[in-house]
């Protein structure tokens, strides 16, 4: 079983850290979580 | 957010840095419109609304901040609005076309104020701030506070002071009407520009500790009080290397720098996050207006005995500048002569100066250092002695 890496939001921080992580280990099975209706958006 | 509402950026999607559908192709799921009501540490899942439970080994708290709102009757109406996420600004922009505003209200007189009231003024829109205090952008001395409220006001916004809202009502010759302690503001829009705070509640719910700051407490990995849950931008702290304290500065850069760190250690590639000084800018019409490091109360509650002071010098060679002029100030510790912080106003060259005392900051300088430090020097961009120069001898001599 791939390691899960569940990301709680969206905006900035998490959509960075969740593509830093899977860039750097593909094997990892990674699911962003964003209540609104954009991801990576600059404020 | 505040150009894509002034119309200076059309496009919301150039806001966005990477689309759903550009995570997918990297392997990445994203489920938008997905609310997390709790993350359950002794079972390791998150709970989402509805009932769904998703499993995690390792999992990053990104959850921002929210936007203050104060606890006034009539906030929920239409035309009132605050502006955190893209949403909010597409709807600001959105209700100020469809409903054809010509007035518009911003309360609070911080930097995403000032930035709003420029935005609103680019739409025509007849504009005031109103603030509770004397002078907008309290961050800074009250010399260059002063500056950005002769600025706004000679770009036709008018600064209500000493006038905090009671209540938001329907107007009678405009949509609503802002009431303060005072007056009554007839408006199409308003706008609450009271800052943010960090939204720690899922944290919190958890059990994971926060700080001082009522953000989540993290180490310099990005790990919280739990090893395999990370916290990320605006919702945690930040080693602050001059206070030496953790501290909550909710700025995107610093987030997009966090994210990044804690995907390398979660990935296996161990790194830590290095910390901030502080540093921020903003612009109101013509001019630039930038601050790093510790004021003298933050340096005073730091342990510091800090002396500061402002210099006027030119963006430009002076032969060159047309009379323009920089505010620079300097604030430095009196015992070790270190640098602790500094601001800068002017129509030019306030950001750039900033940016190398920020350097200054993150390396710990004197100011004796500083004072005779190589600059890329040419009259276009700066005197033989720049502004910079000139500030820390002075300042170093009354130390």
């Amino acid at each position: 079983m791939n390691r899960k890496l569940v990301v709680v939001g969206g905006g900035a921080g998490g959509p960075s850290a969740a593509a830093e992580a899977k860039r750097r280990n593909s094997s990892l099975d990674v699911t962003m979580l964003e209540r609104g209706d954009f991801v990576s958006y600059a404020a | 957010m505040p150009y894509y509402i002034g119309d200076v950026i059309k496009d919301p999607n150039s806001l966005i840095a990477r689309t759903p559908e550009k995570f997918e192709e990297t392997g990445i799921r994203v489920e938008l419109g997905t609310c997390v009501e709790g993350i359950e540490t002794d079972k390791g899942e998150v709970l989402l609304a509805g009932g769904r439970r998703l499993p995690y080994d390792m999992l990053v708290v990104g959850t921002g901040a929210k936007a203050t709102l104060p606890d006034i009757p009539g906030t929920t109406q239409d035309g009132v609005f605050t502006l955190k996420n893209l949403r909010d600004g597409i709807n600001i922009k959105e209700y100020i076309r469809g409903n054809m505003c010509r007035r518009a209200v911003i309360v609070g007189a911080g930097f995403i104020a000032m930035e709003m009231s420029e935005a609103l003024r680019n739409l025509g829109l007849e504009t005031s701030v109103v603030y509770r205090g004397e002078l907008p952008v309290k961050k800074w001395d009250p010399v260059f506070s002063g500056m950005v409220l002769e600025e706004i006001a000679n770009n036709g916004v008018s600064f209500i002071a000493h006038n905090s809202p009671v209540a938001v009502e329907k107007g009678s010759d405009a949509r609503l009407s802002l009431v303060t302690d005072k007056e009554i503001i007839e408006t199409d829009i308003i706008i609450f520009a009271l800052g943010v705070r960090p939204d720690a509640s899922l944290a919190l719910g958890a059990g994971l500790a926060t700080g001082e700051s009522g953000a989540i407490r993290v180490d310099s990995s990005q790990r919280t009080s739990r090893e395999e849950i990370f916290a990320v931008g605006d919702c945690c702290e930040s080693y602050h290397r001059v206070s030496k304290k953790w501290v909550n500065i909710p700025l995107g850069d610093i987030a997009n720098k966090q994210g990044r760190v804690a995907g390398r250690n979660i990935a296996g590639y161990p790194m830590i996050f290095p910390g901030i000084v502080g540093a921020q800018s903003f612009k109101v019409f013509g001019l630039e207006v930038a601050m790093t490091g510790l004021d003298e109360k933050e340096a005073q509650e730091s342990g510091y005995s800090p002396a500061g002071r402002i210099i006027w010098g030119n963006p430009v060679a002076r032969s060159m500048s047309g009379g323009q002029k920089l505010g620079l100030k300097l604030i430095a510790d009196k015992g070790s002569g270190k640098l602790l912080g500094a601001q800068a106003v002017g129509q030019s060259g306030a950001v750039s100066r900033i940016n190398i005392l920020s350097a200054c900051l993150w390396s710990g300088m004197r100011l004796d250092e500083i004072g005779y430090m190589d600059f890329a020097y040419s009259p276009p961009f700066g005197g033989a002695w720049d502004v910079i120069h000139t500030a820390a001898q002075i300042l170093e001599k009354e130390l």
